[in-house]
């Protein structure tokens, strides 16, 4: 709310320098956002908490000042004489629940014209457009008094009746329809409150006037609405209308239903003083009377929440100049709540009262007596720590940068992956409301983000890049359920071949791959295999997925060529490797211990074999045939070799091996090892069905 | 004679090139058909009063021909050494292969660093969903439905009733419901509202915190937030608490913290005020202590939160929330 300095000083009778007023104000809660110099004046830019609607005015902002300073507040004139005798003008509220009071006033006989300069400029200093002396004086009361007001040309207003019921009530089953000032046609719902004449819709309440009743060069005499609606009435209108106004504001916030005729009183006094006219009897009808919140306050439960000690005296006397009616007995105070200050209804909405005009500066800092409870924290414990923690440590020390992308995708990027139908990644949750039709949606994988990712790099010249990311990825459980949210780690290496002073010779894919074997072994998780992969965006060939026993914890693979022809990426045959790692899933497998083996005390010897066999065959079944072959000496093998080519026939391959042997409580001899090595390359060779190469 | 010998050894031995010279010098000179082997020899047919001294000085030349040779193959296996080294010299200004360590995002930096301040405090670490029932996100932290208090929060639906959490704060209605006090964690994680410019990204990241126990007061919401300030940008760090609003505490506040980028003085991004906004907080409304089943006359607590975002662009100086989200490399790699 933007407020003249001036304005407030003559209503708060205060004299103090504008950066102090503003300074202070902000101490006790009215953050003053900002200082405009304005002519010989100052604009305050305040920011009104949603809870102080008594505050978008100059009188509440006043108010504040004056308690802070200890000054009385000067209400400006209200006091007006008017006529009495028959008005021949009726009201009637059909909805005491959205309507508790309905007041009026009657001017005949005024002549529209511009409002004085002075007003004028106050209404341009809070950013209000002049627009006539009538509706100036309404908005200038507005401002003054934070209570919206609204004149009605009287010769528009037929059957000189106004009735205040909602559409549904006074048309029901029926479309209901009004052009509002702002000239725009309005299907109104049916539990939106309208001011009706004794035909037609003449306004919606507490939001904005029709365009019919408005005031013009022509009107002679008005009517003067004061009223105090129902603040969640006014705001699902509001909201259904998509029609925001400085009334509406106000009047969902709640409005001061007892000073509402005092702000009818201060326009018709303006009115009188500046337009001129015949002042009418005034109409007030209150059905739903306004009923005083009390509220008993210990004093030690003051200085116990906020960790002070103060006297009874001081106490009482922060609240003094903010309205409040208070009476102090011995272990407690009882406040009495005026109508402006509808947040009040507890005894901690006294204290916050109390701690915010004592000041927040003067309470002592005093670090808590802990009681040591069991503050484990949730197993899920944070993407930094636990399982995820170790992955994306790992990645880090890896080489992986980590990316941060928003949660966000839409079902194209699953079609650019050849997601199929019955997966559950196409479970996606739906946004109502996005923002972009490329957000549409939550992400039910990470890869999109990072594949968008890759494309802003490479467009910026980017020729390598290896990131992931660490989120959650929800999958959807139907309109009514929360989704799944489940954590993931992806990350995406990209390499472009080029001229390099040190040459990675290794085929990515097992570059990529001893990453997540270093990962996993790192984890200590047991029983992992790799298995050729049915992800649809991953190359058939070069692509695995990772289990943990029987559960698949991750994929790795290259990035299935029909995909990337779709990125539009123009370098030649770069290789991109994904690699993710499902952690819920991962949580649940099973986890090795590590236990003390004692270290070898006898020498090992190694003897080298080769073999030529299919090239379909996997080398990571040789360790299921070894330990088929079932000898205790046997240490282990480490394959040096695999090779295809001349003198290697078509459609087979060469691996080539060694093999360590060593006993635990002997040096083995040649001869020993002769006969068992013999036997154990006749094994090998027929359970591969291979040919061992001499 | 034997000066001659002498004599003519010195000779060989200084227009000695290399060990395979030295190794046939010493041959020549020592080796069993060698030239002071022979003189050992004939040594007996000298005659007895001459073949003393004949034997010392034949004795004495042998042993200082050893010691020559030796120092010579001594400094000769040095110059080799020296040459080996010398030709195995590499270029060590080349650079070297990068262990190629990857970057930890500004953002999870940040939030580390928060983290850490309050696990040190006895702070634990919980989480919870962030596609939200809206009871948990509004209703149960006293925002009620038509409540003017939503606008504070532009908030992405799913359905009428599941949000996406505007905020971290429904983890602590989830835990409170979950456990009883004493109750001392922070929640990190991402939100969302519907708003997207430079200053604000329709995700970004909260932490929140909730400490509940006996006796817990406004002093003790100030004087762990003064530590945490302290601890995160400096014990110098002038901070200030105001008065504000939030629906699921009272009374609340606002901290600042002295503007560390002009030092006070004012600048456009203190807005000439000298201080920047850096946490909301409050003792948690009564109202939240008994939604989730806790007495507010045995119960009190403080709870706190912060946009990580906001924080990692004061501290880093970024002017733009959007950078967080492109992943740019060359971005990424600065921090």
């Amino acid at each position: 709310m933007k407020v003249p300095y001036k304005w407030l000083k003559e209503i708060a009778g205060i004299d103090a320098p504008v950066a102090e007023a503003a300074h202070r104000l902000t101490m006790a809660g009215l953050e003053v956002e900002a200082i405009e110099p304005c002519g010989d004046d100052h604009v305050l830019e305040v920011n009104v908490t949603p809870n102080r609607p008594d505050c978008l005015s100059v009188i509440g902002i006043a108010r504040e000042l004056s308690a802070i300073y200890k000054t009385s507040l000067n209400l400006p004139p209200h006091d007006v004489l008017a006529h009495t005798g028959a008005l021949d003008f009726n009201v009637d509220i059909l909805d005491y629940d959205l309507c508790h009071r309905y007041a009026g006033r009657i001017i005949r006989g005024i002549k529209i014209g511009p409002s004085p300069a002075w007003m004028q400029q106050r209404l341009e200093q809070c950013g209000i457009r002049p627009i006539n002396n009538i509706v100036d004086i309404t908005n200038y009361v507005l401002l003054e008094f934070g209570h919206p007001l609204h004149a009605f040309d009287m010769k528009k207003v037929k059957g000189h009746r106004i009735r205040v019921a909602t559409a549904g009530c006074a048309y029901p089953g029926a479309e209901v329809k009004i052009t509002t000032l702002d000239s725009a046609e309005r299907a109104v719902p049916a539990d939106t409150l309208l001011i009706l004449d004794a035909e037609d819709p003449i306004g919606i309440a507490g939001i904005m006037g029709g365009l019919h009743s408005e005031v013009d060069d022509t009107t002679e005499d008005i009517f003067i609405e004061s009223a105090y609606f129902a603040p969640s009435s006014i705001r699902r209108s509001s909201r259904a209308l998509g029609l925001k106004t400085e009334a509406s504001y106000r009047f969902e916030r709640g409005s001061d239903i007892k000073m509402l005729k005092k702000a009818l009183d201060r326009a018709a006094y303006l009115v009188k003083e500046i337009v001129g006219g015949e002042l009418y009897g005034k109409i007030d009808m209150y059905p739903k009377k306004f009923v005083q919140t009390s509220i008993d306050v210990r004093y030690e439960k003051v200085n116990r929440v906020l960790g002070i000690n103060i006297s009874k005296e001081e106490m009482t006397s922060c609240l003094n100049g903010l309205g409040f009616e208070i009476k102090t007995k011995k272990d407690l105070f009882n406040v009495k709540v005026p109508a402006f200050r509808n947040d009040v209804k507890r005894d901690y909405d006294v204290i916050e009262e109390v701690a915010r005009m004592y000041g927040y500066d003067n309470i002592p800092a005093v670090l808590p007596k802990a009681t040591i409870g069991m503050e484990t924290g949730s197993e899920a414990g944070s993407a930094l720590s636990g399982i995820a923690g170790a992955v994306r440590a790992s990645l880090l020390k890896t080489g992986f940068t980590e990316a941060i992308n928003l949660s966000f995708m839409s079902e194209a990027d699953l079609d650019m992956l050849d997601i199929p139908a019955d997966n559950s990644r196409r479970r996606v949750v739906n946004i109502k409301n996005p923002l972009r039709s490329e957000e549409a949606c939550m992400r039910t994988m990470i890869l999109p983000s990072l594949i968008r990712n890759l494309k802003h790099n490479l467009a910026y010249g980017s020729r390598d890049l290896k990131i992931f990311e660490s989120a959650k990825v929800f999958i959807g459980n139907g309109q009514d359920s929360l989704p799944s949210e489940e954590h993931a780690i992806c990350a995406l290496y990209y390499r472009e071949k080029a001229k390099t002073l040190y040459p990675e010779t290794a085929n990515d894919f097992f570059v990529i791959k001893g990453i997540a074997e270093s990962i996993l072994s790192d984890l200590g998780a047991a029983g992992i295999s790799f298995v050729r992969s049915t992800e649809p965006f991953l190359h058939p060939g070069q692509s695995a997925d990772i289990f943990a026993g029987k559960g698949k914890v991750g994929y790795i693979g290259a990035l299935s060529p029909v995909v990337f022809d779709r990125l539009g990426i123009k370098s030649a045959k770069p290789s991109i490797i994904i690699m993710e790692f499902f952690i819920e899933k991962l949580k649940s497998a099973g986890f090795n211990q590590p236990r003390y083996r004692q270290l070898p005390k006898f020498p090992a010897i190694d003897r080298d074999v080769a073999i030529v066999l299919d090239s379909s065959f996997a080398a990571s079944d040789l360790n299921s045939i070894i330990s088929g072959f079932g000898s205790e000496l046997i240490e282990g093998i480490s394959i040096f070799d695999v090779y295809q080519g001349s003198n290697i026939p078509e459609g087979k391959k060469s691996l080539a091996f060694s093999i360590r042997y060593r006993a635990s409580d002997r040096t083995l001899t040649e001869e020993e090892i002769e006969g068992l090595h013999s036997r154990l390359v006749a094994h090998l060779s027929e359970k591969t069905g291979g040919q061992v190469r001499k | 004679m034997s000066a001659d010998l002498s004599n003519t050894f010195h000779d060989e031995l200084q227009s000695l090139k290399d060990l395979s010279g030295l190794v046939q010098l010493r041959v020549k000179y020592l080796g069993k058909k060698g030239i002071l082997t022979a003189e050992l020899k004939s040594l007996s047919s000298l005659p007895a009063e001459e073949r003393k001294a004949a034997g010392k000085r034949v004795n004495d030349l042998k042993n200082l021909i050893e010691s020559e040779l030796d120092a010579k193959e001594a400094s000769l296996k040095a110059e080799a050494l020296k040459a080996q080294l010398l030709s195995e010299s590499i270029d060590i200004s080349l650079p070297g292969k990068s262990a190629g360590f990857g970057r930890q995002h500004p953002l999870s930096r940040v939030m580390s660093e928060i983290a850490d301040i309050f696990v040190k405090m006895g702070f634990s670490i919980e989480e919870g969903p962030e596609v939200e029932l809206d009871k948990y996100n509004f209703e149960l932290l006293n925002i009620p439905k038509d409540h003017p208090a939503r606008d504070m929060q532009d908030t992405f639906y799913v359905s009428d009733e599941i949000v996406l959490r505007t905020h971290t704060s429904p983890v602590q209605v989830r835990v409170m419901q979950r456990q009883k006090p004493p109750l001392r964690f922070i929640a990190p994680g991402r939100v969302y509202r519907c708003d997207a410019d430079i200053t604000h990204s329709p995700m970004f990241h909260q932490i929140e915190g909730l400490m509940i126990d006996r006796d817990i007061t406004f002093s003790n919401l100030k004087a762990v937030l003064r530590t945490f300030v302290h601890q995160m940008f400096g014990a110098d760090t002038a901070v200030r608490f105001r008065p504000s609003f939030f629906p699921f505490t009272e009374p609340s506040a606002e901290i600042d913290i002295g503007c560390f980028l002009c030092k006070q003085a004012g600048c456009r991004v203190c807005k000439s005020t000298g201080w920047l906004e850096v946490l909301g907080a409050g003792m948690v409304n009564p109202a939240v202590l008994e939604n989730v089943g806790y007495d507010p006359d045995e119960y009190s607590g403080f709870a706190f939160g912060m946009g990580i975002e906001r924080i990692a662009m004061l501290k880093y100086a970024i002017d733009d929330i959007r950078l967080f989200f492109d992943n740019d490399a060359r971005f990424l790699r600065q921090f």
